[in-house]
């Protein structure tokens, strides 16, 4: 009977994300801001607020930190002397 | 005893000492990230045995963790002896089996999606366990406040 089902979410993996799994960072971010906003919040004024702005100040984090490696690996390694 | 509620089922522990919403919204954060980790990775992202060190940090989201882990060795890691035989001769059943386990990117971000849930619920533990800190807090900033 199970071999003859098709996907079985929570049992199967999705492989379609494979090539796609950096849109999966959003998710990440958005879940690590909900749980350290409520832990961190003496009132939890403006909670949903405060998670948009620190998954946003994640993703850009991630977006700056890849920028500047693919500087140093593009750019700054190749320009540097080779002996 | 709000440390184990705690890790019994994420958010109790708040809960449990009356800041409810909190303890919802931890709830919520830590089902979603470990949900959503299996969910992309399938229960193979959750596995004592291949991905030990992983699964240290999967584990402080509590039994849910144990449960997927159950599953993921009551299902996809019982291969028979013969699988090889049988997966050339076209067995649905090992073919099932096989094509469960997850590899490459998708089991790196659900095993990270897992593992980040269980690391965050760690967080939420000890914080469960100085209900009284926030309050701290509060009363600081009000006696502060111009």
């Amino acid at each position: 009977m199970t071999a003859t089902l098709g996907y079985v979410p929570f049992v199967d993996p999705i492989h379609a994300l494979h090539d796609w799994w950096y849109l999966l960072l959003v998710p990440l971010a958005f879940g690590i801001s909900v749980i350290y906003r409520a832990l961190k919040m003496p009132r939890l004024h403006r909670y949903w607020r405060a998670v948009a702005t620190m998954t946003v100040q994640i993703l850009l984090a991630m977006v700056a930190l890849a920028v500047a490696l693919v500087v140093v690996v593009e750019v700054v390694i190749p320009w540097l002397p080779a002996e | 005893m709000a440390a184990i509620l705690a890790w019994l089922w994420p958010g109790l522990g708040h809960i449990s000492h009356g800041e409810r919403r909190r303890g919802l919204l931890i709830m919520f954060g830590v089902l979603f990230l470990f949900l959503g980790g299996v969910l992309i990775g399938g229960v193979d992202s959750v596995d004592r045995k291949d991905d030990r060190l992983w699964f240290l940090a999967q584990v402080l989201c509590g039994p849910i963790a144990l449960v997927v882990d159950y599953a993921n060795h009551a299902t996809i890691k019982r291969l028979p002896d013969d699988w090889v035989a049988r997966y050339e001769q076209g067995d649905p059943g090992v073919r099932t089996q096989l094509r469960r386990k997850s590899l490459g990117h998708v089991n790196e971000m659900g095993t990270l999606f897992s593992a980040l849930a269980g690391l965050m619920n760690l967080v939420a533990i000890l914080d469960a366990l100085h209900p009284s800190h926030r309050r701290d807090e509060m009363r600081r900033r009000w006696s502060t406040a111009p």
